[in-house]
């Protein structure tokens, strides 16, 4: 393999220094494959948490949905990735959980602390959780719940999130639909305009 | 085809080959269809290409076909001897495929020849101070029918470009089509008087050999080819070796020793089959083509009363002078979108910058390619990928996303590396992988010459962005190396037994039946795309071990 892993893995550990959030990742990284499909099924039929509370489960997908919101596109809450987030919480990230139900318990005691008629971040209006947000993005859960954020509305659909593939269909990646054509793109289109063959 | 040729262990075949990969799959076919019994012994699963997946989240985040992640080979890694080796929790320090066909499964086949100079820089430039810079034993000319067999039995597709070596039989196939990537580093060369040429891919661009062309799905870089165009050995080699009769591919074998006899010859391979059982497979001689980190490895753990320091190790250059490539990285955005994810990595390289120029005040030299790199997968994209001067979450970070994961290419500089004593691969004396072997320990901390190189190569990459007409680009800067794919060096090829391990036809110096073909074998780095001549020596070696078991010289 010759793209330099070497700069990438330092880079992807620049990218999430100052998060402290390359911890999180590392933690991350072997629990999320073994969730299978049965993710989807769950998700599809709207069938219970198969690890998370109610409560705790509201939490996480508002946190999720504050990191990629909803727009005139869809967000995290579209994508499901609340149950991505269960499914690998309930899995191989099951040692995470701990952590995370620690983490949230102390992020809520902020929120109310700081505003007295919360009790959940939803309870908040979107500029308030936000603003909130920014007070936690150095603590471990909020690093936790933005990477798997990010895996859960990015990651095959058979993990749980990215329902519809609405996570590739927002940056325009249909990568599960090739094999390709030229051209791909608007500088190549020129060019295989006038040659027979592409070159 | 289904393979039914095994042989049992007691049976003492010809040779016991240790690795499927690059150069071992290649010698496999070629010892096996000359006629000789041969045991392929790989660590990894034998995968086929149904196997393979588009799973983004399971191939680059589970390392699956790294055979998973760093818990389980426990390597360590430090910049200098005088420290304590740490392992790393993400990603190995040293990275490989661990299955049939090895790293020529899920490398990026970017396929660059080396040039007359690589062989003679020594000569040419005059000896470097404090390192083990040297000529290799052999030239370009001696190599080049090797390079040829490779182009048409491995199946290369290019077209020549204005800097390359002489080749004495064209591509057998054209390159593959330009991209949009392609078509901004030709505009951006143009614009600084620079010669942007078409990439050699070990990838087909058309049906050649009985196998498909390749279909441009965009998944080349870290994962396998599911429609066989990727020219690994698995897809190339490792099918004629079997349909030879001769050739046992034995997989899930994960080798700890090399047993050598009272006349100093080896005589068994010691392994691990798949319930961990210790396995002793006969052998008259043996092929050693692990990788440039775990041929020495081994040779390290084969270490006995005849061969105190290890295997093969009488200079002491066993594991030394490992030379990773240096690299620079500099992403930007565009305009319009290229849809970069789609088709092959690469499609136009930049060589003007190869060969050393004293002018410039350090030794080395390196090409540059555009390719999509981060900005492949969405979730490399996400974490890697994107401006680091947007916000990394909330609406900012969507909208960002969503503009810029088609419009961005990013420049990516592969350089030389020298080669030094204090770079190389040992025991780790604590840390043991999960079948109980001694972890690899990287010891690697950049030459001066290596850093600057890629300082130099990273400012011309800035400078073809804005030449390309970049809306924004971005650098990743120079940093020390921690880890990765190109593990050359550690076993280099040389004449003399006092600062070599093997000599010119791989043969090792210490053990006439031994002999190591792989990475490990280079003498020098290169520009940094090793494997197409990782298969040329596998070709070349080849033919020198057959003639000596024909001859009876082994």
């Amino acid at each position: 393999m010759n793209i330099p892993e070497s700069l990438s893995r330092r880079s992807f550990l620049q990218a999430t220094s100052t998060l402290t959030g390359a911890a999180y990742l590392r933690m991350l990284a072997p629990g999320l494959a073994a969730i299978t499909q049965t993710a989807c099924s769950a998700r599809d039929e709207g069938m219970a948490f198969a690890i998370l509370g109610a409560d705790e489960a509201r939490d996480f997908a508002a946190i999720a949905a504050r990191i990629i919101p909803t727009t005139d596109t869809p967000g995290a809450s579209e994508a499901g990735v609340i149950h991505f987030i269960d499914k690998a919480f309930a899995a191989e990230m099951s040692g995470q959980l701990n952590f995370a139900r620690a983490g949230l318990a102390e992020f809520n005691d902020a929120l109310r602390g700081e505003h007295a008629s919360a009790v959940h971040l939803g309870d908040l209006s979107e500029d308030e959780q936000d603003a909130f947000l920014q007070t936690r993005e150095s603590s471990g859960l909020f690093n936790l719940m933005w990477a798997m954020t990010i895996f859960g509305f990015f990651a095959m659909e058979k993990y749980g999130g990215n329902k519809d593939q609405v996570g590739w269909e927002l940056i325009g990646f249909e990568g599960g639909h090739g094999p390709w054509q030229y051209p791909f793109g608007y500088y190549d289109a020129e060019v295989h305009g006038k040659a027979d063959n592409g070159e | 085809m289904a393979n039914e040729t095994t042989f049992d262990t007691r049976e003492e075949v010809d040779f016991a080959i240790i690795g499927s990969g690059s150069a071992g799959g290649i010698l496999a076919k070629e010892l096996a269809t000359a006629g000789f019994s041969v045991v392929v012994l790989e660590q990894g699963p034998y995968r086929k290409a149904s196997d393979f997946t588009h799973d983004e989240l399971s191939v680059v985040f589970r390392s699956e076909l790294h055979g998973g992640g760093n818990d389980v080979h426990g390597q360590t890694f430090r910049h200098y001897e005088n420290e304590t080796a740490l392992q790393p929790t993400d990603q190995a320090p040293v990275r490989y495929a661990r299955g049939v066909g090895g790293s020529s499964v899920h490398f990026t086949a970017n396929f660059w020849r080396l040039r007359p100079v690589d062989f003679k820089e020594r000569s040419l430039l005059g000896p470097i101070s404090g390192t083990n810079f040297a000529d290799w034993p052999i030239s370009y000319e001696e190599l080049e029918p090797y390079y040829t067999k490779v182009d048409w039995e491995i199946g290369v597709s290019g077209a020549p470009g204005p800097f390359d070596a002489p080749r004495s039989k064209p591509f057998p196939m054209p390159p593959m089509p330009i991209k949009s990537s392609g078509v901004l580093l030709e505009k951006g060369a143009a614009a600084l008087g620079l010669h942007a040429q078409a990439e050699p891919h070990a990838i087909l661009s058309q049906p050649h050999n009985g196998r498909a062309g390749c279909v441009s799905c965009g998944y080349c870089m870290w994962y396998g080819c599911e429609a066989g165009a990727k020219s690994s050995t698995l897809a190339a080699m490792i099918p004629l070796a079997e349909a030879s009769g001769n050739c046992e591919i034995r997989p899930d074998s994960t080798v700890i020793r090399i047993d050598t006899n009272n006349k100093g010859k080896a005589d068994q391979v010691v392994y691990l089959d798949i319930n961990g059982v210790e396995q002793a497979q006969k052998v008259k001689a043996v092929v050693l083509s692990a990788n440039g980190a775990e041929t020495a490895r081994l040779l390290l753990m084969s270490a006995s009363t005849q061969h105190p320091d290890g295997l093969a190790n009488s200079s002491g250059f066993v594991g030394r002078n490992l030379m990773y490539n240096a690299h620079a990285l500099s992403i930007g955005v565009y305009e319009h979108p290229l849809n970069d994810y789609k088709g092959v990595q690469v499609s136009r390289i930049v060589h003007d910058f190869y060969e050393t120029d004293e002018k410039r005040g350090f030794y080395g030299g390196g090409g540059i390619d555009a390719r999509p790199l981060f900005s492949a997968t969405p979730i490399i994209h996400a974490l890697l990928g994107r401006d680091p001067d947007t916000p990394h979450w909330g609406k900012g970070f969507k909208d960002t996303m969503a503009h810029d994961f088609t419009r961005t290419l990013s420049f990516v500089a592969s350089t030389t590396s020298l080669a030094l004593d204090s770079n190389n691969i040992t025991l780790d004396p604590e840390s043991k992988d999960a079948w109980g072997r001694p972890a690899i320990r990287a010891t690697y901390m950049d030459h001066a010459d290596d850093l600057a190189t890629a300082g130099f190569l990273e400012d011309r990459m800035a400078e073809l962005h804005e030449a390309a007409g970049a809306e924004k680009s971005w650098r990743f800067g120079i940093h020390p190396t921690t880890g990765g794919e190109h593990l050359l060096g550690t076993c280099r090829m040389g004449d003399d037994p006092a600062t070599s391990v093997v000599d010119s036809k791989h043969r090792s110096h210490d053990v006439p039946n031994l002999f190591i073909c792989d990475g490990s074998s280079m003498v020098t780095s290169g520009r940094g795309q090793p494997t197409m001549t990782i298969m040329a020596l596998a070709f070349r070696a080849a033919d020198h071990i057959r003639a000596a078991a024909t001859a009876g010289e082994i």
